[in-house]
């Protein structure tokens, strides 16, 4: 068997086991809702604070996402995957709130995804320029390697910390698609079709972010 | 490092990304693989691209979530407001009609005699904007226009509710199987796309050109109520009081709705006659 056959092998069945779910939530299956909610409710509860800073609004947001998966199961079609759906609705009520609030939101309104003036992902002065004669746009000032087990000190508590307050620093757009693909791991098309953005935007404000925090984060990605 | 075909590193580190994703094309894809295999400096940013990603991917397992208490609280609401429950349904959305409160799944018959009762009509669409649902107009032309005027009298433009997919129309003049196929498709798009709630208006076109014959919408009307109990919906049908066969009332406005409104007072309605009975009895009435 190729390797293809065995990727829609798999896609099929995990479609098959996420409409056993959605039968189960059609049937009142508590112990099924239950394993929903342990999946999903920490990821959507981060979500719900990118749109609305008040904890105690952000988690009632939470709270009725979950009331209309509760109750929009028996009309939910499959088109995308539960948890795509799941964050949509999520969004969607955020974005109800904040309307209501007047706060303003990350990809409000008609062409919000509009990416904007470029950005470079390495500031330009890290490379030589484009008429050098010998090495035209390369490195003056490489990245460092930074030797054994950088993962160690990436995953220390300080550098948590930073990681953290890097995403918090990034602007609102590019800070939710890097949540929602790095952070909670769905996929670019997962991202885009949640967010009702363009694949190739995302992919952009998603290649910003990530950059941003690389930068703030090189002091622990390279050696002593 | 840097020959003339080879992608500056000033470049490339803008493609990567993309090359991660998957999502460059054949050739870039290769000219990327070249370069990293000449320039260390490259390959280390690639290297701390991949090390940041899998560190973003850790941050939420780190966070330790007390979830015991929360998880019984939306167990709690799964149980008594899933529409999976055949018990009575809590009545928590307001109608937007003399504070009156209906639950998901609802079909109402409204009947109305004045000007006042029929405005008041576009008054259940406009709680449902205020709620961010999508309405469904399902209605002939004269109570259509009607309505949307009612909305504008309330502050709400039509074309832009449309432009923002909250407000829909349905054609009636089509089968009443194909009507009832396009009602449910609308709900199940508009709770696809996120959207918490459906209201659906009906003035049906009762001996309306194009429309369906009489016994076509009454079985419609009867096949309306299972079919969107279970969907986060709530149908109202107006029966104009004045205007209609006493036919049309009775079998469609009285044995077809479980509640009725009248006079801005819900009800729930004795005379509902559950579909299977109800289009047993038109089949021999027909006969």
């Amino acid at each position: 068997m190729s390797d293809g056959a065995n990727a829609s092998g798999a896609e099929e069945a995990a479609a098959h086991a996420e409409m056993r779910v959605i039968e189960a939530l059609r049937q009142g299956d508590e112990a099924a809702f239950s394993r929903l909610v342990d999946q999903h409710h920490a990821s959507l509860r981060r979500m719900a604070r990118l749109y609305v800073s008040n904890r105690a609004v952000a988690d009632e947001v939470v709270q009725d996402a979950w009331l209309g998966v509760i109750q929009g199961i028996w009309a939910f079609e499959g088109r995308s995957s539960l948890k795509t759906w799941i964050f949509r609705i999520l969004i969607n009520r955020a974005k109800t709130r904040a309307a209501r609030e007047e706060w303003t939101v990350p990809f409000a309104g008609f062409g919000a995804d509009d990416v904007g003036a470029p950005e470079a992902a390495v500031s330009l002065d890290r490379f030589w320029p484009a008429d050098h004669p010998t090495e035209p746009g390369h490195w003056t000032s490489p990245p460092r390697d930074f030797g054994a087990s950088p993962e160690h000190r990436l995953l220390g508590r300080e550098a948590g910390e930073q990681l953290q307050k890097a995403i918090d620093a990034l602007p609102a757009n590019q800070r939710l698609v890097l949540t929602l693909r790095d952070v909670e791991g769905c996929s670019t098309e997962e991202v885009c079709n949640t967010l009702g953005i363009q694949e190739t935007n995302g992919r952009v404000l998603l290649h910003r972010a990530r950059a941003k925090v690389r930068a703030a984060l090189e002091p622990y990605l390279e050696g002593e | 490092m840097g020959s003339s075909t080879d992608i500056p590193c000033r470049e490339l580190v803008e493609l990567v990304t993309a090359y991660l994703d998957g999502a460059l094309s054949r050739s870039d894809h290769e000219r990327c693989e070249e370069h990293w295999r000449t320039c260390p400096g490259c390959r280390t940013y690639l290297a701390q691209m991949q090390l940041i990603v899998g560190s973003l991917g850790q941050l939420r397992h780190r966070e330790v979530e007390e979830n015991g208490a929360e998880r019984d609280r939306l167990l709690d609401l799964f149980r008594t407001r899933g529409l999976h429950s055949r018990g009575p349904r809590e009545r928590s959305v307001p109608l937007g009609i003399a504070g009156e409160l209906v639950a998901p799944g609802d079909h109402i018959g409204y009947f109305w005699e004045s000007e006042d009762e029929f405005d008041a009509a576009a008054g259940f669409l406009a709680a449902g904007v205020e709620r961010d649902e999508v309405c469904v107009l399902l209605g002939h032309d004269a109570a259509n226009g009607r309505v949307l005027a009612g909305l504008e009298r309330r502050g709400l433009a039509a074309d832009k509710l449309r432009q923002r997919d909250r407000l829909h129309t349905v054609s009636g003049q089509q089968p009443g199987d194909a009507l009832l196929g396009e009602i449910g498709d609308r709900i199940r798009t508009a709770v696809d796309g996120g959207v918490p709630m459906v209201r659906v208006l009906g003035n049906l076109g009762w001996e309306h050109p194009g429309w369906p014959a009489e016994g076509d919408i009454l079985r419609l009307e009867a096949r309306v109520t299972d079919a969107v109990r279970n969907l986060p919906s709530v149908v109202m049908c107006a029966y104009d009081v004045r205007g209609l066969s006493g036919r049309s009332l009775l079998l469609g406005g009285l044995e077809c709705h479980p509640l009725t409104l009248r006079r801005a007072a819900l009800r729930h309605n004795e005379h509902h006659v559950p579909a299977a009975q109800f289009l047993e009895a038109l089949a021999l009435d027909a006969a």
